[in-house]
């Protein structure tokens, strides 16, 4: 697909979910974090994953752009899209445990998905010593002030899972603050350097400068690789776009009408 | 026990590729059979144990059987939300191997005991919990938890070999027979319940239970309705325990008995610090408080 091609989903994805946030009638959402994402998973998932490989979205409160990434692959019906935050539906706010092909893992309680991450790279290698897919975890870099990340950190790095590539979703904000305001930069070049890890620093925005920093990652034989994504929350989206209100922001109609309008501009 | 356990899974996965065992660290002059056989699917996680846990879910979703060890508080109370979220919410085939059911640490202290594992445990979405008696439990015990795909915990203790013999395992099955009083225990405390119960002439019912959830069996029901009296004993604290599962069937089936007592573990009532029967006489769980119960009741 051609590069204008690619900018187009960003704009087309972004206003599905925000179609979906204002449907939703609520704050919860998370919207401003899956703007912040959703460039990221456009090139992971649509653009850079084979078959086997699988996507571990750890940040779960980002579901909404997983949702509508899948759904664009076909592999979530807009039929079943549009009971997204409704009764009975599979779509909640945090992604669910039915749909276990596509989302391994029902995430919402940060910190697992790497864990997870790492063992699942680990058995596809204990499986095939000479191909295996590879496993891709995206976290946000507020979730990386939990104790888990760095148990697997240390393992995926002791363990050479070279098939593992965690993303790091790095808007500097988390719940209730600016990250290095809270605990520090939990997502900082040399922390993860220090763990091991082969890292790239990257424009999260950017989907030409994520693939051509995935593509590395494959030549990398021996360490765990991360992408530090430096991303703005409510990417687009002018009235919260780094903003820490972007989290909770309830879509009232003319908030709505006026994102979509700031989308357009994103090309 | 733990050496039962190491032989029996050490014959499961020379058959069975799919195998692999976790330890947190633990395991020295235990493991080193297994670690030999199993190669790269034996794995030390480290003391990471909120690590090993999601991995053991990420590593059954790639279509492995985890077996995941470590002290029974470690892999149990520190890690209940990865067991929720990443192995139970799923139903993964993730087996845990808790070491020190009970006072089973005895003077390594409370950080170490593990007294409400069987509560927290069978209030998981598909865990099936082991709660063996004896040694001669474990391998038939472990060979079901590789047959049934799904979580399961096993409960470990130091309980030793008994050198009496009785029916072939199932999850509940009756020990010595007699009358007047039902007597149900679970899992280890076997070991200081059958030798006090022994003393008596004329002996009641005595049931040990190794499995929650379980089916009463209709022996067990024979005998409630004979005796109308239940006495149920567990190296564990009475909420969510045996006794309260024995009570709410009896509940649910509207059997009318006469008397209902429990023994169990009420913690650390000195404060201070033993053998695994030191905190057995401060709860009422040795052999002699268990004796002066039964008689009382007999």
């Amino acid at each position: 697909m051609i590069q204008r091609e690619k900018q187009k989903l960003k704009v087309l994805l972004r206003k599905k979910m925000l179609e979906l946030a204002y449907n939703s009638n609520s704050h919860y959402p998370h919207i401003g974090s899956c703007l912040s994402c959703i460039d990221i998973l456009i090139q992971t998932i649509i653009f850079e994953m084979g078959k086997k490989d699988k996507f571990i979205l750890s940040k779960g409160h980002a579901s909404l752009a997983l949702y509508v990434v899948l759904n664009y692959l076909k592999k979530i019906p807009n039929t079943q899209l549009a009971t997204y935050f409704k009764d009975n539906t599979q779509f909640g706010v945090h992604t669910p445990s039915t749909l276990p092909k596509d989302i391994p893992l029902a995430t919402g309680s940060l910190g697992h998905g790497l864990s997870f991450s790492a063992g699942l790279a680990k058995a596809y290698k204990l499986l095939n010593k000479n191909s295996f897919p590879r496993v891709f975890c995206l976290m946000s870099d507020g979730e990386c002030n939990e104790g888990a990340v760095w148990e697997a950190a240390l393992f995926a790095s002791q363990h050479k899972l070279n098939n593992l590539i965690v993303l790091i979703d790095k808007n500097g904000f988390q719940a209730t603050g600016r990250t290095r305001d809270i605990l520090g930069d939990a997502a900082s070049v040399d922390k993860w350097r220090a763990f091991g890890f082969y890292v790239q620093s990257v424009d999260g925005h950017n989907l030409f400068d994520v693939e051509k920093a995935l593509k590395k990652t494959q030549k990398n034989k021996f360490k765990p690789a991360v992408l530090i994504c430096k991303t703005s929350r409510g990417k687009g989206v002018a009235l919260i776009e780094d903003k820490l209100t972007s989290n909770y922001l309830h879509l009232t109609p003319e908030i709505y009408k006026k994102a979509l309008e700031d989308i357009e501009r994103l090309i | 026990m733990r050496y039962s356990f190491a032989e029996t899974l050490l014959s499961i996965a020379k058959k069975d590729k799919h195998v692999t065992l976790l330890t947190g660290d633990l395991g020295f002059n235990l493991f080193e059979p297994i670690q030999a056989e199993l190669k790269d699917r034996y794995i030390n996680a480290g003391v990471a144990e909120h690590n090993m846990i999601t991995m053991a879910a990420g590593m059954a979703y790639a279509g492995f059987q985890p077996w995941v060890y470590s002290i029974a508080p470690f892999v149990t109370i520190k890690v209940l939300e990865e067991l929720r979220n990443d192995i139970c919410l799923s139903n993964r085939d993730v087996k845990i191997v808790g070491l020190g059911g009970g006072f089973d640490y005895a003077i390594a202290g409370p950080t170490h005991h593990m007294l409400n594992d069987v509560a927290l445990m069978t209030s998981l979405p598909h865990m099936k919990v082991f709660v063996p008696g004896s040694s001669q439990d474990i391998a038939p015990m472990v060979l079901r938890m590789h047959e049934g795909k799904g979580p399961a915990y096993l409960r470990l203790t130091k309980a030793e070999k008994l050198t009496v013999s009785f029916t072939n395992y199932s999850a509940c099955r009756k020990v010595i027979g007699g009358n007047k009083l039902t007597v149900i225990v679970l899992g280890s405390i076997l070991n200081r319940a059958l030798p006090a119960i022994s003393g008596f002439k004329r002996k009641p019912d005595l049931f040990l239970v190794t499995e929650i959830p379980f089916s009463l069996p209709k022996s067990l029901i024979g005998s409630i309705m004979r005796t109308k009296k239940v006495l149920v004993i567990e190296e564990h604290v009475d909420i969510g325990g045996l006794g309260h599962y024995i009570s709410s069937i009896l509940h649910a089936k509207a059997l009318k008995i006469n008397s209902f007592d429990h023994l169990f573990a009420k913690g650390y009532i000195s404060k201070h610090n033993g053998s695994r029967d030191f905190y057995l006489k401060e709860n009422g769980l040795d052999k002699e408080s268990i004796t002066k119960t039964v008689k009382s009741l007999l």
